[in-house]
């Protein structure tokens, strides 16, 4: 019985609450019965969870909170208040990571419909659809750094991109060198690279659709746009809000590699994330502290957009 | 049953391990003399280094023969952050290799000043200024880092020009270029600013053939004036070159290391402003282009008044971190990273200018690289901090691609550099 070693911690709240009064005691004794054993257990059991939870995650996370408080260099250590904090929303170019990162809000649709669209293809049997669903899922495997690299090779300014658009008789454009048009390359080529993930999820969800449904569609004579619209969207509502949900994630926390191999951050800081902010603040400026100050404001920024979704998500799943 | 007996026998065995290996690990710390020093950087991997290494490590042993040496090779683009992390914990290697500048004097707090360890040295060595902040030196230069002008004569022949007579003027310098390009299709310059490297080594290359003298030194003493027409001259020049086609296409998305330095060793552009050691060097370009063919040149004369010389710094040297038990032997050690047999072995293999100046060079290019040393003065852009650094990477490449004037980006500078 490693439970019984427990009894002393109910005990004590017994004592802490005869302090209310008489009728308090009594209620507490009947507790102190009632506590041991089985219901003490399931605390128990999670403790270890929780304490892993407790000293691993939460406890380092209210240390860089606290650390984003304190100064670098020759005030290193010293409180400063929220001054890190003041700096950083002055910071042109942390705003703009910012920016950047509402743009890949308002780019998640695109994302999203990519590779709907494609499977919804697949799954209405178009020629060769067997040879697409694997060729789709390619990229997938291939990492973040060789994905940059070969990007790098097509999109650079005497690259067969560029040789391409010239034999079109279009003007050559600097994929990733120029400051207006390098963040939209960039989230291209994350979407080019993860759209497989999401493509298979999409084929899961055509597999529980009623094809009846489908045959009715067409025995009433729906048009092709008509059958996607009016059947398959609807059938598949929560098949897209889950990919909608991990497309998001996808694009908040691992577009640094791609970032890092393609673009450094350039040109002129256009294509900033706030996660390559921090690397460049915490490695190459060895300012510590302020990173930390950042990666609260990148915390804040994941847990807004996280509730938004956890809430969206069981708002929908109680429609149906 | 049997298992029972077992787990205290194997916890106890467990403890008295750990109790073993904490015991052995303290013992080096109370006897120094046969202690052991890590050593951190990010040139001792590479098998150009390895001749360097094992010299400087004998030398040290021959000092100390019961102190070993480790050393741990971190990748390059991790190294400031890994250190920082290091830092930040308060412990970590005994010595520490730097590039000079911005990077070795942000960080100075947590390394001790060498100066009653290396004054032997201070004559036979030069470049020391890049590791010295408030006049304490950090760290002992081992190889000196600079921004020549290097040129493919090659192209120059093609053309009718005379290769043993650069242009010494800006409109000398770019005619030349003109009719290069006319006659051969190569651009003037091979530009690569992905990194925002470009700009750095465009303000040193041209810094002394457009500032005056005294100017330039007020630049290196810290008395910067980012109004001054003649900076915004060089800044003015940087879009003009974009502007009137002399870079090679795409600046701002190739890289400099290496794409850029590519483009020049296969003669698709007449000039490049390369370094001196390491890498995007003669030794690189001789390879390519044949060493008869790799020219170097001074800036040529921007506006009069002006004298150009050949800018360089101390590129990379030895830190002795605070933490260290014994800061004397660890000093000892970086004096062994740059005694003449070891910088010697370093030159002769990885082609790196060294800081040594007993260090015989012999190939030609070299040879008129070192004779500049003397009337050389520090690069502009090593004066400046990581942070405005960082800052001039992103406006240059705002100005060259149109999306920040040359008054803003000065304007901005000139805050960042104060501040």
């Amino acid at each position: 019985m490693p439970l019984g070693d427990f009894t002393p911690l109910s005990a004590r709240s017994a004592l802490a609450g005869r302090a209310d009064g008489a009728a308090t005691t009594a209620r507490g004794r009947r507790r102190t019965g009632a506590l041991s054993g089985e219901r003490l257990s399931p605390f128990v059991l999670i403790a270890p969870a929780v304490l892993v939870i407790v000293l691993f995650r939460l406890w380092p996370l209210l240390l860089g909170v606290n650390f984003s408080f304190t100064g670098d260099g020759e005030r290193n250590g010293a409180a400063v208040g929220l001054d890190n904090y003041a700096e950083l929303f002055a910071d042109p170019l942390f705003l703009g990571a910012l920016r950047n990162v509402a743009w890949l809000v308002l780019l998640l649709p695109v994302a999203v419909a990519i590779p709907g669209m494609l499977a919804t293809f697949i799954y209405l049997r178009v020629p060769g659809h067997r040879l697409y669903r694997s060729v789709y899922f390619f990229p997938a495997v291939l990492s973040p750094v060789i994905v940059g690299s070969i990007f790098n090779l097509l999109l650079s300014f005497d690259g067969p991109a560029n040789k391409l658009l010239e034999a079109l008789g279009l003007g050559p454009v600097d994929w990733l060198g120029d400051s207006d048009v390098a963040m939209f390359t960039v989230v291209g080529v994350h979407v080019w690279a993860t759209f497989g993930m999401s493509l298979v999820v999409f084929l899961s969800g055509f597999a529980t659709l009623d094809p009846a449904l489908l045959d009715a569609a067409r025995s009433d004579g729906a048009r092709l746009s008509q059958v996607i619209w009016h059947v398959i969207i609807p059938g598949l509502s929560r098949t897209i809000q889950f990919v909608f949900v991990t497309t998001m994630i996808g694009m908040l926390t691992s577009m640094f590699g791609l970032i890092y191999v393609m673009t450094s951050g350039g040109p002129g800081g256009s294509t900033y994330l706030p996660e390559y902010y921090i690397w460049i603040q915490q490695g190459q400026m060895n300012r510590p502290a302020f990173a930390s100050a950042a990666s609260t404001v990148l915390f804040l920024v994941m847990l807004v957009v996280g509730l938004a979704q956890v809430s969206f998500l069981r708002r929908t799943g109680r429609e149906d | 049953m049997k298992q029972r007996v077992l787990w205290p026998a194997a916890v106890a065995a467990m403890l008295a391990l750990a109790g073993c290996g904490s015991a052995t690990g303290d013992e080096p710390s109370s006897n120094a003399a046969s202690g052991k020093l890590v050593v951190w950087d990010w040139k001792s991997s590479d098998k150009t280094a390895t001749a360097y290494v094992e010299k400087a490590k004998a030398d040290f042993a021959k000092k100390h023969p019961g102190v070993t040496v480790e050393f741990v090779a971190q990748p390059f683009d991790q190294y400031y952050t890994l250190l920082g992390a290091a830092i930040q914990a308060g412990k970590g290697p005994d010595v520490m290799m730097f590039n000079g500048g911005g990077q070795i004097r942000d960080r100075v707090d947590a390394l001790v000043p060498l100066d009653q360890y290396v004054t032997p040295d201070r004559d036979r060595l030069t470049g020391w200024a890049a590791f010295t902040r408030d006049s304490k030196v950090f760290a002992a230069p081992v190889t000196l880092q600079g921004h020549p002008i290097y040129f493919n004569k090659n192209l120059y022949k093609k053309a009718g020009l005379d290769p043993q007579r650069p242009a010494t003027t800006w409109s000398g310098f770019t005619a030349d270029c003109a009719a290069i390009t006319k006659a051969t299709k190569a651009t003037c310059f091979a530009l690569g600013n992905k990194e925002g490297a470009g700009i750095q080594f465009f303000l040193s290359a041209f810094g002394s053939g457009a500032l005056s003298p005294q100017e330039y030194d007020d630049w290196i003493a810290g008395r910067r004036d980012w109004n001054s027409p003649h900076v915004r001259q060089i800044f003015q020049l940087w879009k003009d070159v974009e502007d009137r086609g002399l870079n090679s296409k795409g600046g701002n998305s190739t890289t400099m290391f290496t794409d850029a330095f590519g483009i020049f060793q296969a003669g698709k552009a007449t000039n490049i402003i390369g370094l001196m050691s390491d890498i995007g060097h003669w030794k690189d370009f001789n390879e390519f282009l044949g060493p008869e063919n790799v020219g170097v040149m001074k800036s040529p004369v921007i506006t009069d008044g002006a004298t150009p010389s050949l800018p360089f710094d101390g590129g990379i040297g030895y830190g002795v971190a605070k933490w260290t038990k014994d800061p004397a032997l660890a000093a000892d050690l970086v004096r062994s990273l740059t005694s003449t047999e070891a910088l010697t072995a370093f030159y002769t293999n990885a082609g790196a200018v060294v800081s040594d100046t007993t260090v015989k060079a012999a190939e030609p290019a070299v040879t008129s690289l070192v004779a500049d040393l003397k009337t050389g003065k520090p690069a502009l852009h090593v004066a400046l901090s990581s942070k405005t650094i960082e800052l001039m990477g992103r406006l240059s490449q705002q100005i060259l691609d149109g999306s920040v004037t040359v008054d803003a980006a000065l304007k901005q500078l000139g805050e960042s550099d104060r501040g």
